[in-house]
């Protein structure tokens, strides 16, 4: 905690240094597979590792944050069940109702915060508004810590019109700063890295084996004078060694392995914020290509509307900022307006659903083994308000078609749900943030 | 054993003689006292009935098995402490009771001594988070250095992070030791190569694009809004309703320069930060000295429906002279983490207030933070500080920075890495190890990027001889890093680590930051190494330090282990109070607290917006709370001052808004201070904390049972076995019902009533006190029917919430003793003074020795308590006494 002994001169003791990544040291640490300083996201493993090879189903996740959130009296269906009815955006999906479930009445407990909150969209960390606040591991780091060794890139982190916000969270409370352009992404995913690249990331990672046979050596000696009785302290050190032993050499692997060769072509970056759909669209396609060539099984965006400009989107007439729109203010032209955006966001989720379940993938299609994590911060731009967050999850296995209702007054907790992808994705947890078990009527395939 | 309040039932002369039935015989032939057990246990703790899930007949005699063993412990305590066998059947005679415990007690102590013989009470361990990143810190030089928060939070046992069972190395610890290790080498690195010049510069408001930009009102016909800032001269608005041309005079006029001011009138909205000092950021980790220049002042509420309902007369001036004295808190910006560094009270006469000496890590901006003001949250927010004559705004005219201030532990991490090897910048491909640097000319990029960039520059050290300079510095690192004397091997260990990334091409620094992180990784390093039986001296010193600094020894410490003194009682006695006197002891009274009253939870919970909303986002209040306890605990260590202060006291530490919320008068200002509590204040004591009633709720509503538990537990020094499978009461906030009533059903159900009888009763005195500690006589509650009390949260949002039934806070001790309220309960517990202390010996016990108090154990505690009465059990005596006990110093 926080000192208030009289010190001079006084150690602010309450909060971790963030060490601020800049752009190329990210490019190091995401672009090229779990450099050292990446290591910083690994935890603890109570996960059993899902072996690779031909047996094993890769099971994915994409997670996405509208932080504007959507207009909720168009959003949420009425009736519970699977004889829901749709809403009106959720005709948008109309195709895919057995291929999705929609949740109500869930928020995260104890964030609050308004536009602070989107940054716990995946880690649930409480009061994001408070002047001490402190982010804690996201939902895909946790994931990437667990099963990252077994893609090339442990996870990406992508957004839209922001290079800033992030939903991507290590477990010591770093953002991970977000890529908004998609043709860099390709570029990592599928380009061959300069020779000399590659050789000092090998040299880096050869450096933290040499770190761990050294340390192994001196244990191997305590171990003959250690009591009987604290034996099993320095058996774990060696297990830990030779565990992260492991997940070095498999990152040397990926260094020696050519990239995957693609047919599709290098995405084009609109330049203008402006063009925020097509952003949207292009993302999509993108995070599509990263799963299909197997290269990460975990991927965030973050759709920042806050600081877009006025929407252009073809075909409609938007007048006003995508943020004051949110403030409608129950403004029928206002609304209006947003619904139009809102029904884009709509259009474009199911693309994206359809996209997936077009690509075959062994006796599936890559929508079976890939969870769509749709949702927000916003329960109510408008009000500013943290609960009944509209939220969808599509695809990975799971039985859909129903839509999930709790109560809307006392909301059920949503890292429920991420303790039930968490355990899809084949990692074995009870818990995560500040889960009660796992999200209730949601069964697995 | 324990004669208190909560178990006066050793009380065996008054225990009625016992009828002997038929009883199940036991099945483990070597369990001693065995006719006593089939006479008085078997008739319920049999396979049949197996009352409590515990079946005697079946329970082997194995002490030697830790888990067996502590059954018996169990059946031992509570035959002893009377509550077996129950009242309501057949008693015992004393002298039956008698030759059972005695009969009992050797064999068991026995065969624990015999276990401990063999491996100690504590079991081995690593660091925990927190005496890593000090260990770092004290090596390095380098106290401003932040790396816990790298650390999976570490398990708990007995409730502290001290144990080895619940201290586990996992592979994230192995990737985190690596790379923690390197990224504050690395620091260490910035901060040689950076040195920039000592100078004093002035940051005047006006310069600073985050205060001036985008929301500017240069027009005060209308009145300032949230999150914008407004021109003031002197103590009026410039100019009113006009645009400057330039926003200062600069250099051309020093004397007006001094009046301009910026104004506003909110509190931080805490992801802009807006009201931050851009202009300067902390070139290098290091410390600095920081002033602020400004007033307060008085702002008109003018026509916006937003700050005030009411009219305005627009003859007034918009800006005159402020009426009130607002805290200040000052809180540095870096990426995305706030750190508070200090507080002041900013004053209506324009004054230059000193925040003193502070650290600053690399790269940190400044935020002078009102902490009254309101933050707003859309929609429909309302300034709650304004009233139809205006409310209150702050000015401010610049802020100065001396430093950064060099003295010889500057550089003196660098010397321990490289001595006097110079540091040079690797040019184009060659290897180099990459340090981050402040680049001032950077700056913010649009897109709200949370601080500005680094940049880096690759450097490496000069090196004629690399052999023979790595030699001698690896030999210099170990003995400075390791706690004990270095074996040859493991020098050559490392240096060979070195040698060989020499050899794959690394540089020379790379290569000796791949030996020096081995060693910060290896056991050697991580490990606590502690024999069975006497500590030696080295080992000793080590749980010495990591005790009262929650670090590792320092040299003087160290000197004394290698010439084999330490253990001396007068050595040890005068090195304690070395240690104690150093600064560095904050480190243990904080880590202490963080764990033994849960303060590091203190933000575990929000005040409900719906009840409390008058809490919501009261930072200053959170944190006075917090350093209340933390300033009481130093005081109680400072001052020797007797356990019974656990409970209660006729002092506290408070400031003016810690004041306000207890409701005692004459406070002013942000510094905490001694303050001398009114006769009939409930407060005093760390019961009736704020923090402490805090932690123990959750925002919304108090539970006298968890509440009760807790303080049972860690105050008052009783372990409550975990609840059977029952549904909890449920919390109901419409005001028909108070939780007192709805627990009384539960309790009258007699399982139930067993613990909750001893549990409940210092939550029921609680109850007076709501979610964040305030006094209340009534619950808060949402009941329609009533008129509601109305306000304005620091949200800037309206609440309203209605007052329901009254608070009954009386109840009565275990032992029958009625209390009325919170005093009287105070008064009562106040008088066992042993069992307080008792209490805090025990707690310190585990804390300092890193092993539960065990069955063995308990005579030593009282012994320690038996050296400590003199005193009345004072809180350093008690730490005296622990460090000079067996306990401390063996294994």
């Amino acid at each position: 905690m926080k000192s208030f002994l009289p010190t001079a001169p006084a150690v602010g003791c309450f909060i971790s240094t963030q060490r601020a990544i800049s752009r190329r040291q990210f490019l190091r640490g995401t672009g090229i597979a779990l450099s050292l300083p990446l290591l910083d996201s690994m935890r603890p493993a109570f996960a059993k590792e899902v072996t690779s090879g031909p047996a094993a189903k890769p099971r994915r996740m994409f997670a996405i944050c509208n932080n504007l959130g959507l207009l909720t009296d168009q959003f949420f269906p009425t009736g519970t069940g699977r004889d829901y009815t749709l809403s009106p955006y959720l005709e948008e999906l109309k195709a895919h109702r057995n291929d999705f479930s929609v949740f109500s009445g869930v928020s995260h407990p104890n964030v609050d915060g308004g536009h602070p909150a989107d940054v716990c969209f995946l880690t649930a960390a409480p009061h994001p508004g408070s002047s001490s606040f402190r982010n804690t591991i996201s939902l895909d780091q946790h994931i990437a810590e667990q099963i990252g060794v077994l893609t090339r890139f442990p996870s990406l982190t992508l957004a839209v019109n922001t290079r800033a916000r992030s939903l991507s969270w290590t477990g010591i409370g770093v953002a991970i700063p977000p890529e908004d352009k998609a043709a860099e992404v390709f570029k990592q995913l599928f380009f061959q890295g300069s020779p000399a690249q590659v050789a000092a990331q090998m040299r880096k990672l050869d450096t933290g084996r040499s770190i761990l046979d050294t340390v192994s050596g001196q244990a191997k000696e305590l171990q003959r004078s250690v009591p009987a009785h604290d034996r099993d302290r320095l058996e774990q050190y060696f297990t830990s060694v030779r565990d992260l032993e492991r997940r070095l050499q498999a990152s040397r692997g990926w260094e020696e392995k050519p990239k995957p060769v693609v047919k599709a072509p290098m995405p084009v970056d609109p330049n203008d914020p402006a063009e925020y759909m097509e952003k949207v669209k292009i993302m999509y396609d993108l995070a599509r290509l990263a799963f299909e060539t197997d290269s990460t099984r975990a991927i965030t965006l973050m759709l920042e509307g806050v600081s877009s400009p006025v929407l252009d989107i073809p075909g409609e007439k938007i007048t006003d900022g995508y943020h004051n729109l949110s403030h409608h203010g129950k403004s029928e032209a206002k609304r209006a307006q947003l619904q139009i955006i809102d029904r884009w966001h709509m259009k474009l989720l199911g693309n994206l659903i359809a996209d997936l379940k077009a690509m075959p993938e062994g006796d599936a299609t890559l929508l079976d083994r890939t969870m769509v994590l749709y949702g927000s911060n916003f329960g109510d731009a408008n009000a500013h308000t943290c609960f009944n967050l509209p939220t969808i999850l599509a695809g990975g296995g799971f039985k859909h078609g129903q839509h999930l209702a709790f109560d809307k007054q006392r909301n059920y907790p949503l890292p429920n749900l991420y303790v039930s992808m968490l355990q899809r994705m084949g990692i074995e947890t009870d818990q995560f943030a500040s889960s009660t078990g796992t999200m209730r009527g949601l069964e697995m395939v | 054993m324990r004669d208190s309040i909560f178990h006066r039932s050793t009380n065996l002369l008054l225990l009625l003689s016992a009828t002997a039935f038929h009883h199940s015989p036991l099945a483990a032939a070597t369990v001693p006292a065995r006719a006593f057990f089939e006479q008085h246990c078997t008739d319920c703790h049999d396979a049949e009935t197996k009352r409590g899930g515990l079946d005697l007949t079946a329970l082997s005699f194995q002490p030697e098995n830790a888990g067996n063993f502590a059954s018996w412990v169990k059946v031992f305590d509570r035959v002893s402490a009377g509550e077996m066998p129950p009242k309501q059947k057949a008693r015992p005679t004393a002298a039956d009771l008698e030759k059972f415990l005695s009969t009992m007690q050797p064999v068991l102590l026995e065969a624990e001594q015999k276990r401990t013989a063999a491996q100690g009470r504590a079991k081995q361990r690593r660091l925990n988070g927190y005496e890593y990143e000090n260990a770092l810190r004290d090596l390095l030089s380098a106290p401003w250095l932040q790396v816990k928060g790298q650390f999976p939070d570490d398990g708990e046992a007995s409730r502290f992070n001290k144990l080895g069972d619940a201290l586990d190395v996992s592979h994230v610890h192995m990737a985190r030791y690596i790379s923690a290790a390197d990224y504050a080498m690395r620091e260490v690195l910035s901060v040689q190569w950076s040195q920039p010049p000592t100078s004093t510069k002035r940051y005047y408001a006006r310069d600073q694009r985050t205060l001036t930009t985008k929301t500017l009102q240069t027009d005060l016909s209308k009145p300032p809004g949230d999150r914008s800032t407004f021109l003031v001269l002197g103590t009026k608005a410039q100019p009113p309703g006009a645009k400057l041309k330039s926003l200062t005079v600069g250099d051309a006029d020093p004397v007006l320069r001094e009046e301009e001011a910026v104004g506003w009138i909110a509190s931080n909205y805490v992801t802009g930060f807006r009201y931050r000092w851009d202009g300067f950021r902390a070139p290098v980790a290091g410390r600095y000295r920081i002033r602020f220049s400004g007033s307060t002042v008085w702002v008109e509420p003018g026509k916006n429906s937003k700050t005030a309902e009411q009219k305005t007369d627009e003859k007034r001036e918009p800006i005159t002279v402020g009426r009130t004295q607002e805290p200040i808190t000052v809180y540095t910006r870096n990426a995305l983490m706030n750190r508070r560094v200090g507080g002041f009270d900013l004053t209506p006469e324009p004054a230059v207030h000193d925040l003193g000496e502070t650290w600053l890590l690399a790269n940190e901006t400044l935020v002078p933070d009102p902490s009254r003001f309101f933050r707003s949250r859309p929609p429909g927010w309302k300034n709650p500080l304004m009233t139809p004559e205006g409310g209150p705004g702050v000015a401010f005219r610049w802020m100065e920075v001396e430093g950064p201030l060099y003295d010889q532990t500057t550089t003196a991490g660098y010397k321990l890495l490289f001595g006097d090897l110079p540091l040079t910048q690797v040019e184009g491909s060659a290897p180099g190890v990459l340090i981050n640097l402040v680049d001032s000319k950077t700056s913010r990029p649009k897109g709200g990027e949370p601080a500005e960039p680094l940049s880096e520059v690759s450097v490496d050290v000069v090196s004629q001889d690399p052999g023979k300079d790595a030699d001698r510095l690896m030999r210099t690192f170990l003995a400075r890093a390791y706690r004990r004397p270095v074996a040859e091997n493991d020098v050559q260990r490392f240096l060979q680590l070195v040698a060989q990334r020499r050899a794959a091409g690394l540089s020379f620094a790379e290569s000796m930051f791949a030996g020096y992180t081995a060693v910060l990784a290896s056991p050697g390093f991580i490990f606590l190494d502690e024999k069975p039986g006497k500590l030696d001296d080295p080992a000793l010193a080590t749980r010495l330090a990591l005790f009262l600094w929650n670090s590792t020894p320092d040299k003087t410490l160290r000197t004394h282990a290698e010439r084999g003194e330490l253990h001396q009682p007068a050595v040890l006695r005068a090195e304690t109070e070395r240690l104690l006197a150093d600064a560095k002891s904050h480190r243990f009274q904080e880590a202490f607290l963080d764990y033994w009253l849960d303060l590091r939870k203190m933000e575990a919970s929000t005040p409900s917006t719906t009840l409390y909303n008058d809490y919501y986002l009261d930072d200053a209040l959170a944190e006075a709370a917090l350093a209340e306890t933390q300033l009481y605990f130093h005081e109680m260590i400072q001052r020797d001052l007797p356990a019974r202060c656990v409970v209660d006291s006729d002092f506290t530490f408070l400031n003016e808004r810690l004041a306000l919320h207890y409701g005692i008068p004459g406070v002013q200002g942000i510094a905490m201070r001694r303050v001398a509590l009114p006769p009939d204040s409930p407060r005093g004591g760390l019961m009736t904390q704020a923090s402490v009633l805090k932690v123990t709720a959750n925002g919304t509503t108090t539970s006298p049972v968890l509440r009760g538990k807790w303080i049972l537990e860690r105050i008052l020094g009783f372990e409550i076995p975990p609840p059977p499978p029952v549904a909890a009461v449920e919390p109901d906030i419409r005001g028909a019902v108070t939780i007192r009533q709805q627990l009384e059903k539960h309790r009258d159900n007699e399982s139930c009533a067993a613990c909750h009888r001893k549990m409940d009763p210092p939550g029921f005195a609680l109850e007076s006190f709501d979610v964040m500690g305030a006094w209340r006589d009534r619950y808060r509650g949402v009941a329609d029917n009533k008129p509601a009390v109305k306000g304005i949260g620091k949200n800037g949002h309206a609440f309203e919430f209605h007052y329901g039934l009254p608070v009954d806070s009386a109840g009565e001790l275990p032992d029958g003793r009625p209390f009325k309220d919170i005093r009287d309960f105070k008064r009562l517990v106040r008088a066992d003074e042993v069992s307080l202390a008792r209490n805090l010996a025990r707690q310190l016990t585990v804390y300092a020795t890193g092993a539960p108090v065990r069955f063995g154990d308990r005579a030593e505690i009282e012994n320690i308590l038996q050296r400590a009465s003199v005193s009345h059990y004072g809180l350093r005596t008690l730490i005296h006494e622990l460090i000079q006990s067996p306990l401390f110093l063996n294994k």
